[in-house]
């Protein structure tokens, strides 16, 4: 291959995978969302440990500010979580996908 | 309880902050869906195009600080705790551009004041490293949102203090930027009222696209830009453009 192509290759590999990261961080920064007045990430780490203590009644979780939340309808809780983490993910693996053609 | 956006407003004989609003207020509206209250001067009024239904609060803004030699209107933000007319205020700069509703997020979090604390550079270049730059972590005072209480108030009058003696405080946290800065101030005010403590900022990270990046295109949804030769472009993400020239895209 020549080196014009090699060169090429290079700026596609580094937009790829700038886009990617960017991608990324947007997911990341969509996570956050509200319940209750705290904040929370709709993350993996957040949605097993809710998973886990879905079968109590109530239990007691530290929001992105290390403050207590009370959280009261487990169920209900996980469900926004996991709406949220695929809307999101949903959303990257759509550019993922794209970015897999382009390669 | 009433929610709502506060800009600040005042072009320089350099830059046309009017027309940077004209793209940035039309997405404040369709994004966030609220209420828009812009501080601006009186010479600023007079070039700001039809906004549609905007409350203006017109002031005679402090002028004197500078950015690479030429005038820097950014003395008067301590003041926006008591001109904003909401009890929960989104406070930002007019080079912040909108493009999701994420912002209502943080309006829905009982938090007395949020500010960023991290930055993101979508260049790639990782250009925002100031850990050198100061002794205390800088926070960035582009989005700050607000209840009104005493604590938020607390901070806001502990801003105004630090204007009023900004090159002690740059000696005291050995910030190496002279000229006065909202980041700073917000940065000391901040670490002051929580008792000089490090406390929780907001969890995600404010995307920026450095001044050396041209912005190219402004469209609906995102921005295009051109930095040493090539082109970038990000969609369905909030932006905060450096690039003043993007007054002219």
């Amino acid at each position: 291959m020549e080196i014009d192509e090699l060169k090429k290759q290079s700026d596609r590999s580094y937009e790829t995978a700038l886009a990617k990261q960017n991608a990324l961080e947007k997911a990341r920064s969509r996570m956050v969302f509200a319940y209750d007045g705290h904040l929370f990430l709709a993350n993996a780490e957040t949605i097993n440990l809710v998973k886990t203590m879905s079968d109590r009644d109530t239990f007691v979780l530290l929001d992105t500010n290390d403050n207590p939340a009370l959280i009261d309808d487990p169920t209900a809780f996980l469900s926004k979580l996991i709406e949220r983490n695929q809307e999101v993910l949903n959303s990257y693996h759509q550019l993922y996908v794209e970015l897999q053609k382009l390669r | 309880m009433t929610s709502g956006v506060l800009l600040f407003c005042f072009n320089t004989e350099f830059y046309r902050y009017d027309k940077i609003a004209a793209k940035t207020v039309p997405l404040i509206k369709k994004n966030l869906n609220l209420p828009i209250t812009i501080v601006t001067n009186t010479e600023t009024f007079k070039c700001l195009p039809q906004l549609g239904t905007i409350d203006y609060k017109i002031i005679d803004n402090e002028t004197g600080n500078h950015i690479n030699k030429k005038p820097w209107h950014n003395l008067d933000r301590w003041k926006a705790y008591e001109i904003s007319p909401y009890d929960v205020t989104v406070l930002m700069d007019i080079d912040y551009f909108c493009f999701t509703d994420q912002l209502l997020t943080y309006i829905d979090a009982e938090e007395d004041l949020q500010i960023h604390d991290k930055v993101y550079d979508i260049t790639g270049k990782n250009s925002y490293d100031f850990r050198n730059n100061s002794i205390i972590p800088m926070l960035w005072a582009t989005v700050i949102i607000f209840r009104k209480s005493p604590k938020s108030k607390s901070v806001f009058d502990m801003v105004q203090y630090i204007k009023k003696h900004y090159q002690h405080f740059c000696s005291l946290y050995r910030i190496d930027f002279r000229n006065f800065r909202n980041d700073y101030a917000f940065s000391i005010a901040m670490h002051q009222m929580a008792g000089l403590v490090p406390t929780k900022k907001l969890p995600a990270r404010l995307i920026t696209l450095p001044a050396l990046a041209r912005v190219t295109r402004v469209a609906s949804n995102g921005i295009e830009w051109q930095l040493e030769g090539k082109f970038g472009a990000i969609q369905h993400s909030d932006v905060h453009v450096i690039d003043k020239g993007v007054a002219h895209v």
